[in-house]
């Protein structure tokens, strides 16, 4: 699934650790979401959202659906 | 849930209780000096896979008992493969045993438990219709067709 999570964690100038730290995920999770090979649950959906501050919608696109 | 205190230890602890017992089995059915290299054996692996728990990697977040959600996923995709290969090698050794008239009880055993366990799991994970049992028993309640009427509802049919 295509997202803005790289761009949203950019834009609050964090690494990949930092945000994994963050949301109690491993910086590999992060990563995996970032290049799309992996739809986070639900849950970690909105956590991220919410601590981006954003509607989950914003931040994933669920017509690039990929096989995760 | 309770956390547990030491979740690195998990792995090895356990690798040490499961391959000691194996070293007893071999020193009682065999020689002490098997069960003596078995053990030691069993201490590198065990220190291995100590080792192993506190690496970032996703092998070292589920040995270590610290995955997370994707983690998890891995975890049970691996685990899914090594039954599928578990069972063709029983399926291959039954073959085998059974065309060499050889004593087949314990692959017997394998597959008949792992077969069983499966629907188990199956069973215990899988959802269920309860509103289809209920139905089967009758109760496709007059009392879910009064309330949805209640709510201005249209039951369904």
């Amino acid at each position: 699934m295509e997202n803005e999570v790289r761009e949203y964690r950019r834009t609050r100038e964090l690494s990949q650790a930092e945000l994994a730290d963050e949301l109690g995920v491993s910086r590999q999770t992060i990563i995996a979401i970032e290049s799309g090979r992996y739809s986070p649950s639900l849950p970690l959906a909105f956590r991220i959202a919410r601590f981006f501050d954003v509607p989950v919608e914003k931040l994933f696109n669920p017509s690039e659906e990929v096989d995760t | 849930m309770t956390r547990i205190k030491h979740p690195r230890l998990i792995a090895p602890l356990s690798t040490l209780a499961v391959g000691s017992s194996i070293a007893v089995a071999v020193g009682i059915g065999y020689t002490w000096t098997g069960a003596i290299i078995a053990e030691i054996v069993v201490v590198l692996e065990s220190i291995g896979y100590f080792a192993l728990t506190g690496s970032k990697s996703d092998v070292g977040a589920i040995y270590g008992q610290r995955r997370d959600e994707r983690q998890g996923q891995v975890l049970l995709r691996a685990s899914r493969l090594a039954m599928i290969v578990m069972f063709a090698v029983v399926f291959v050794i039954t073959l085998f045993t059974l065309a060499s008239k050889g004593s087949y009880w314990q692959v017997d055993v394998v597959g008949s438990v792992g077969g069983v366990s499966y629907f188990i799991g199956l069973l215990i994970y899988g959802e269920h219709d309860e509103s289809a049992r209920g139905a089967q028993r009758g109760i496709m309640s007059s009392e879910v067709i009064a309330e949805s009427s209640d709510n201005g509802v249209t039951p369904p049919l």
